[in-house]
């Protein structure tokens, strides 16, 4: 049982992300990523938070990231609070 | 202490609460800097923002839109405001829109709107182009996101764009001396979006310092009015007059509490200035505003100032009164410091009673509405006598003060008359030539009569020039007190004169 919980960290305002993390439908992590540069920066996004949820040792989790364009050391940050709250018992 | 990425949430908390707080047809707006983190948290940008979000309300009453209530802080991100209007979301936004396109500064701030519902109209559904980056003036986002530009680049854009803002730049000498606009204040040009097309808006005056000036000038009134003595049957440095629960002190602690309140009533008057726009709005397609539009971002204000008084004197009523009527002074000189700076005492209460044209009427018919015993002294004065009070006085154009008290003012001064006598005098006068509500509240009539009597007799012996003067107004001391008649309402018209007194040196 990994225990995933329902958690947010961010917002939508510009140069900012709201990341959503949810359980997932078996162990697999989930990843969904929408973002105003999606074309620029969709690539380095995903990698990004492969590596945050990896790092994390979650698993069965649903990644939810809606981005407004956030730093990506705003969207680190904001992944692991996500990560953490989803995690905390 | 909270970090600027929980500050942001915390933000974004309280903007989906507020919202979701809204009638249906109404708005949210958040108000935030668009500036690197380095500029935005303590980079000398927290005053300007204070100033650019309250333009952001005179620029939506202007547009038409009821602002509801709003709230200004500076969190650990940098200054943030909310602001909740009557109007629909992406109408909101458009405006919005074009406050961030069309104010000098407009390109350094971020207007959001949320609807109740929680959604949040963007440009891009409302088919408006992206926003600017303000060094390259390609789409903002890739730039920021990509961090296209080096800290010093923005750091300079940045500042270029706050200069615009003329008294908004960060470095404005607070105790700078105030000049007098030499031309008008244009906030908001056709191409201030555009940092290239935007030479006009270099010369802009500098509002700022003028603000403060005028707001000043209202706080010293308000101190001087307290100070002088004797007053009888007011609270002076020596007397508490017909008052028991309030004394000199709970004046000096509301006039503290209330210094800071006169410059924000200065500038939501130059936010609001019709004049500001005039070449912008070209002809009859758009006339300009109507002053008395002004009013409801004036009367919350004065609310926000009587708590502010209340929480200062423990909840007792000290200069409500002229926080109506010196608020309103103050906002009517911001507009006439916008429109380029006729300071006299006849264009100051002239203008002032176009921005309360109506209210006599309109609040009376409130109050007729009421029941009895929830109207307020003046209302059941109103309703019973035809008495319109300080309304009536602040809709003719303070005659009292403008035609009377302060030409006798200036006249005992020039004549080489102590500031103190002279401003003792000049409220005999006062009481004399208006009606007093506080007066016709407590003693009727017959103690209308007698105070008008004593301040006649006391003048015809000279005033405060002649010993037998001198003896009837302490006599007048002794029977107020003793009556319990306090003539408030021409204290606040003594302020009201020395606040006109003052701002007419301006000019020269």
């Amino acid at each position: 049982m990994n225990g995933v919980k329902n958690s947010v960290a961010g917002s939508l305002e510009s140069s900012d992300v709201l990341v959503t993390v949810g359980p997932a439908e078996g162990e697999e992590n989930k990843l969904d990523v929408e973002s105003i540069v999606l074309k620029q920066f969709g690539a380095r996004i995903r990698s990004v938070a492969e590596e945050v949820v990896v790092a994390s040792g979650v698993r069965g989790a649903a990644v939810r990231i809606q981005d407004r364009g956030a730093l990506e050391c705003t969207l680190r940050a904001r992944l692991e609070t996500a990560l953490e709250r989803a995690l905390k018992a | 202490m909270e970090s600027p990425l929980d500050a942001r949430e915390t933000r974004w908390r309280r903007r989906l609460d507020l919202a979701a707080a809204l009638p249906p047809d109404c708005s949210l707006l958040s108000f935030t800097l668009r500036m690197p983190a380095p500029l935005r948290l303590g980079g000398g940008y927290d005053r300007a923002a204070g100033e650019w979000f309250d333009e952001l309300r005179g620029f939506l009453a202007r547009e038409g839109l009821l602002v509801l209530s709003y709230e200004f802080r500076v969190s650990a991100d940098g200054p943030e405001g909310f602001c909740a209007v009557r109007g629909e979301g992406k109408d909101v936004k458009r405006r919005a829109v074009a406050f961030e396109e069309k104010h000098p500064c407009g390109a350094l701030v971020d207007v959001d709107v949320t609807c109740p519902d929680g959604s949040a109209p963007g440009r891009r559904e409302l088919g408006l182009p992206p926003r600017r980056c303000v060094v390259c003036g390609a789409e903002a986002v890739p730039c920021v996101r990509g961090r296209a530009h080096t800290a010093e680049e923005l750091r300079s854009a940045v500042e270029r764009i706050a200069e615009r803002g003329g008294g908004c730049r960060k470095d404005a000498n607070e105790e700078a001396i105030p000049r007098l606009a030499t031309g008008r204040n244009v906030p908001y040009t056709e191409n201030a979006g555009d940092p290239d097309l935007c030479d006009g808006a270099k010369s802009l005056d500098e509002t700022g310092p003028l603000c403060a000036f005028i707001g000043r000038c209202a706080g010293t009134a308000v101190l001087f009015e307290a100070a002088v003595a004797p007053k009888p049957g007011l609270v002076t440095p020596i007397s508490n007059g017909a008052h028991t629960d309030m004394d000199y002190f709970s004046f000096l602690a509301s006039a503290a509490a209330l210094a800071p309140f006169w410059e924000r009533f200065v500038r939501l008057g130059v936010s609001f200035a019709p004049g500001a726009r005039a070449e912008e709005r070209g002809s009859a397609e758009c006339p300009p505003p109507d002053a008395s539009a002004l009013f409801p971002l004036l009367r919350e204000e004065g609310v926000r100032a009587e708590r502010a008084m209340f929480s200062a004197t423990g909840g007792v009523n000290t200069h409500k009164g002229l926080i109506f009527s010196l608020g309103l002074l103050c906002a009517a000189s911001g507009m006439l410091l916008a429109e380029g700076g006729d300071f006299s005492p006849e264009a100051c209460a002239g203008r002032g009673a176009e921005i309360v044209h109506g209210i006599v009427e309109r609040d009376f018919a409130d109050a007729e509405k009421k029941r009895p015993s929830e109207r307020t002294a003046g209302e059941r004065l109103y309703i019973a006598e035809g008495v319109t009070g300080i309304r009536g006085e602040a809709e003719r154009g303070f005659p009292a003060v403008v035609t009377t008290a302060l030409p006798c003012l200036k006249k005992l001064l020039s004549n080489g008359a102590a500031l103190n006598a002279a401003l003792a005098e000049t409220l005999l006068l006062l009481m004399t030539a208006a009606e007093d509500t506080n007066i016709l509240a407590r003693g009727g009539r017959e103690g209308e009569r007698s105070v008008r009597q004593a301040a006649r007799n006391a003048l015809a012996l000279g005033g405060m020039r002649t010993e037998e003067g001198v003896r009837a107004v302490r006599e007048m001391e002794a029977l107020f007190s003793s009556c319990r008649l306090s003539p408030g309402g021409a204290a606040d018209l003594l302020a009201v004169t020395v606040f006109l007194h003052l701002m007419e040196r301006i000019v020269s």
